[in-house]
């Protein structure tokens, strides 16, 4: 019977003809098509997307940062070459700026990381660990702008609860928080804290119950406490997890800078403006884009930095985070 | 496996550690959800109800916080005066929007980019995760003046573009590590069975579901938890509900009550999804690389 299928059209047309019913049947097309070309053909579509909203707006920038933006109809951009590059230099907000931002930064990553793995730690095991971290989460939910205003609310000088508690306690002798300059930054600090330390958290915890307990059992018999095994034992184990959380935190203090712009607005007397909030006031408050493009691009250089720091971190340690350990 | 069982003796430290866990523990609860109850009371205070404090150190008086009668005008006020409908109707379009278009096209970019292997593929994840963190304002910059030439400030598409700048890269990175977890073997099995490579992609989609899922839940969340976007590019047209929650705040007096009510509207939905989605939470937030 074999010899009766057809093997070329023409024996096909010859079957047809002699009155051989036909099936559609399309032999897979996609099949027979290298992989790759069908991969890239699902790639496509979003790399050419994100091109256009990351890639493209990339070079425009490039362009602004050498040009005096003209925002007027009609009117076309000035080359003023890397002007907006040596005025930054002069700049002492945009010094300012980095500093302040860096000490933003760390004053929220020391009090979110040392807060964050005492109740992990603390939480780790326990009855309550479910219910408890359920609640911690909640604040991570808020939008940081909501977030913002509710602070405002509690410091504020005439019927702020947390202003009442600060006086009440005596620590705040007079005056306004967020009109201080030294409040203003804890201030800040701490509606940063009160949103993320339960992140931060978590990820200890994700990471305790990787701990080996093998590990801790050996030490324990070879003679360690538990704060020394605290010490010695689980702490290695974590700093995967915390070099993430900490890396993560940083990049979103200069990423999102809802709370600062609520609150302060970078004031009191520039004390909480941070670099990001500088770059807003120079490119929308005052719309000198082109300034603000040069500010932009010194920020993602540190973007950039930071981004061969994660995916390196990412790439061989994910896989021990993910899988490793005795968990 | 390795007993979790350590024993522990009692003694005067232990227990003395034991007392100060726990007042920390209460300590970090008040802390964790004073704000959030304070938010919610004073949404449903008069105004003058919400001034009320107890004199500077007068501590016995702290229950003057729940000292009033609960009116909901500042909700009623929000939807009937303040167009808050049209506001959320806005949020919703965005968040939505901006997570349809990016978890769709993520999950196809994520899958290919999981199953190739070609040179370049480091420098393309780079290229996904830098843009995923760049800073907002920074992003905003060029993408402002592009999208007031091309007629996008103010409009719901450009809103929803905007919101792809970070979603879009987000869905790719942490499908693909999902993806990743998935046998190339069911794929193979499936096409020895006769499907095509769409049909067999098609085919794993559900195995990666719950993810999926997950991940256009926290699109939803970064969408609509943005303030900058919206108060830039959105601003006119495009008006979702931060924005017009920091409108509120108009120079003669700050309006607190529907303040409070507004930040209650825009938080609470998103604290049932969080819940909704607790499982990927963790992974979400650390791009994938910490799982619970």
């Amino acid at each position: 019977m074999a010899a009766d299928i057809a093997h070329t059209p023409d024996e096909a047309r010859r079957d047809i003809a002699r009155g051989a019913r036909t099936i559609d049947y399309t032999p897979n097309a996609f099949n027979h098509q290298p992989a790759r070309y069908y991969l890239l053909w699902l790639m496509l579509p979003a790399i050419i997307v994100l091109a256009g909203i990351s890639l493209y707006p990339f070079f425009w920038l490039i362009y602004m940062s050498l040009h005096e933006v003209q925002l007027a109809p009609g009117k076309s951009d000035i080359w003023v070459g890397v002007d907006n590059f040596l005025r930054l230099f002069s700049d002492k907000k945009f010094a300012s700026g980095w500093l302040t931002l860096f000490k933003y930064s760390a004053l929220c990553l020391s009090i979110e990381v040392g807060l964050g793995v005492l109740v992990a730690v603390i939480l780790n095991n326990s009855r309550l660990e479910k219910v408890l971290v359920t609640i911690f989460l909640m604040p991570m939910m808020m939008a940081p702008m909501v977030a913002g205003f509710l602070y405002m609310f509690l410091y504020n000088g005439t019927f702020g609860w947390y202003f009442w508690l600060l006086r009440s306690v005596g620590v705040l002798e007079g005056g306004t928080i967020l009109g201080d300059r030294g409040w203003a930054m804890f201030a800040v600090v701490a509606t940063d804290v009160w949103q993320w330390t339960p992140l931060i958290a978590l990820i200890t915890l994700a990471g305790l119950k990787r701990v080996p307990q093998d590990q801790l059992e050996a030490h324990m018999v070879d003679g360690a406490g538990e704060i020394r095994n605290f010490i010695s034992v689980t702490l290695p184990n974590l700093y995967p997890f915390l070099l993430i959380a900490i890396l993560l935190r940083f990049m979103d203090n200069f990423r999102f800078i809802d709370t600062i712009l609520i609150m302060t607005g970078g004031g009191p007397a520039n004390a909480t403006k941070i670099l990001p909030t500088y770059l807003f006031d120079v490119s929308f408050k005052f719309f000198e884009l082109g300034r603000g493009a040069a500010i932009a691009f010194t920020l993602l250089l540190l973007t950039i930095l930071l981004g061969l720091v994660l995916t390196k971190v990412f790439e061989d340690p994910a896989r021990k985070l993910k899988t490793g350990g005795g968990g | 496996m390795a007993s979790r069982e350590i024993v522990r003796y009692r003694s005067p430290t232990r227990g003395a550690v034991q007392a100060v866990t726990v007042i920390f523990l209460i300590v970090f609860l008040i802390w964790t959800v004073l704000p959030l109850l304070i938010m919610l009371v004073s949404s449903f205070k008069e105004l003058l109800d919400a001034f009320q404090l107890p004199a500077v150190g007068d501590w016995g008086d702290v229950g003057v916080m729940f000292d009033f009668k609960p009116t909901g005008r500042h909700y009623v006020e929000l939807f009937t005066e303040k167009h808050f409908a049209t506001y959320l109707r806005n949020s919703l379009i965005a968040s939505f929007g901006s997570a349809a278009v990016s978890v769709s096209l993520g999950a196809m970019a994520a899958y290919a980019i999981s199953r190739a292997q070609f040179r370049g593929k480091r420098d393309l994840l780079f290229w996904i995760i830098s843009t995923r963190m760049a800073p907002v304002v920074a992003v905003m910059v060029p993408l402002y003046v592009i999208f007031r030439s091309s007629g996008l400030v103010g409009t719901l598409p450009g809103l929803i573009l905007a919101y792809t700048t970070f979603n879009l890269p987000f869905a790719i990175w942490i499908l693909k590590g999902f993806f990743d977890n998935v046998p190339y073997a069911i794929e193979e099995a499936a096409q020895c069975d006769g499907c095509n490579r769409w049909q067999a992609f098609r085919l794993i989609l559900p195995l990666v579901a719950p993810g999926i899922g997950a991940f256009i839940v926290l699109c939803v969340l970064f969408g609509w938890n943005d303030f900058l976007f919206a108060s830039i590019i959105g601003s006119g047209g495009a008006k979702t509900l931060p924005v017009a929650t920091a409108e509120l705040v108009q120079p003669v007096k700050i309006q607190w009550g529907s303040i409070m009510a507004a930040g209650v509207v825009t938080t609470v939905p998103m604290m049932f999804l969080g819940l909704l989605i607790r499982r990927y939470l963790v992974a979400g937030l650390t791009m994938g690389a910490v799982r619970e």
